[in-house]
């Protein structure tokens, strides 16, 4: 079996809060996948770690093209809507085109 | 505990479904550090609200995302709040999205696991196309990593006969130098269940020699 030290150190994502290798949590990957729909079974070990460089990729991309975007404003603070803008122009993010739309509706919450 | 108006504080942050953002929403824990990414913080009450779910459990940490997204900014960006929550939803967002169709195909499949080919299956066939080359040469390197461990214990050759691999973790002694010589007599005691499977082994239990501790509960040619 796998050395349990390695693996649930990866897992668990360290005690100490460091992540181990991983820049993202594999325990809250496992989560959010678990809740994305009531029937999600059970998850190979595999996946949350596929997902967690997934993410890393994702993050990046949308970073890059808000970035892109912020400069082309002559700013140099990424703000909402220059994430809304990069997610707007990309097709393969057009399921989060509610979300950032969304996002911007409710901006009127207040805080506590 | 005093509920502070930080805007860094991101416990607070709406809930979509939750119409009176205003009130203290009870089912939110107010203590945790945004740092804390452990599955430890599961005292959520489970009322089967629509809100049960507390915010840290649904999002990635946020620091986590910055620190991401910071790697490939040049250092003068800055980072509005609203800009790097968005981003922590869109990517819990991502999750739920590419779970739901390798979920789907795990069902027509009338599989129960979700495995990691689903998952980039379902990245290919929603658009990702680009991000399957590096995740499968991560993958593998993963388990390159991970089998490479195991591999280095169970291809020591310590014990030079038929090792029973299923009972590797019990070795706790070090590589001595068994002579190996059948009629030494030296593997008097296999130390675990018919671990070392040397069968010219007859002598006295020697236990002692090799450093074992000869678990209680071993008494096979002992």
């Amino acid at each position: 079996m796998k050395r349990a030290g390695t693996y649930s150190g990866i897992l668990s994502g360290g005690i100490s809060g460091r992540t181990g290798p991983h820049l993202l949590p594999l325990a809250r990957i496992k989560k959010i996948m678990k809740k994305s729909s009531d029937d999600v079974k059970m998850i190979s070990g595999e996946a949350p770690i596929v997902f967690s460089k997934a993410c890393e990729l994702l993050i990046e991309e949308i970073t890059k093209r808000a970035w892109n975007i912020t400069v082309q404003g002559k700013r140099r603070t990424i703000c909402k809507e220059d994430v809304a803008s990069a997610v707007i122009t990309t097709d393969t993010f057009d399921f989060l085109v509610n979300l950032v739309l969304d996002s911007a509706n409710s901006q009127d919450s207040p805080r506590p | 505990m005093e509920l502070g108006g930080n805007g860094g504080f991101h416990g607070y942050r709406r809930l979509p479904q939750n119409s009176s953002a205003g009130t203290k929403a009870p089912e939110i824990s107010m203590e945790l550090p945004p740092q804390m990414n452990q599955t430890t913080n599961t005292n959520s009450v489970t009322d089967d609200t629509e809100c049960t779910v507390r915010e840290q459990d649904r999002f990635m940490p946020i620091a986590n995302v910055i620190r991401i997204m910071r790697k490939i900014l040049p250092p003068h960006a800055k980072i509005s709040d609203d800009a790097k929550e968005t981003i922590q939803e869109c990517v819990s967002e991502f999750i739920g999205f590419i779970t739901s169709e390798a979920n789907d195909r795990c069902q027509r499949e009338q599989r129960k696991t979700i495995t990691a080919e689903d998952v980039l299956w379902a990245m290919s066939k929603l658009g990702f196309d680009d991000y399957i080359e590096p995740l499968t040469l991560y993958l593998h390197r993963y388990r390159e990593y991970d089998g490479g461990e195991r591999g280095s214990l169970a291809g020591e050759p310590l014990v030079k006969r038929a090792v029973d691999p299923g009972t590797y973790g019990f070795m706790t002694f070090p590589p001595v130098p068994f002579p190996m010589a059948p009629h030494h007599g030296f593997f008097g005691a296999p130390p675990m269940n018919g671990f070392l499977k040397d069968p010219s082994n007859a002598g006295p239990s020697q236990a002692a020699v090799a450093g074992i501790d000869p678990s209680p509960h071993c008494k096979e040619q002992v």
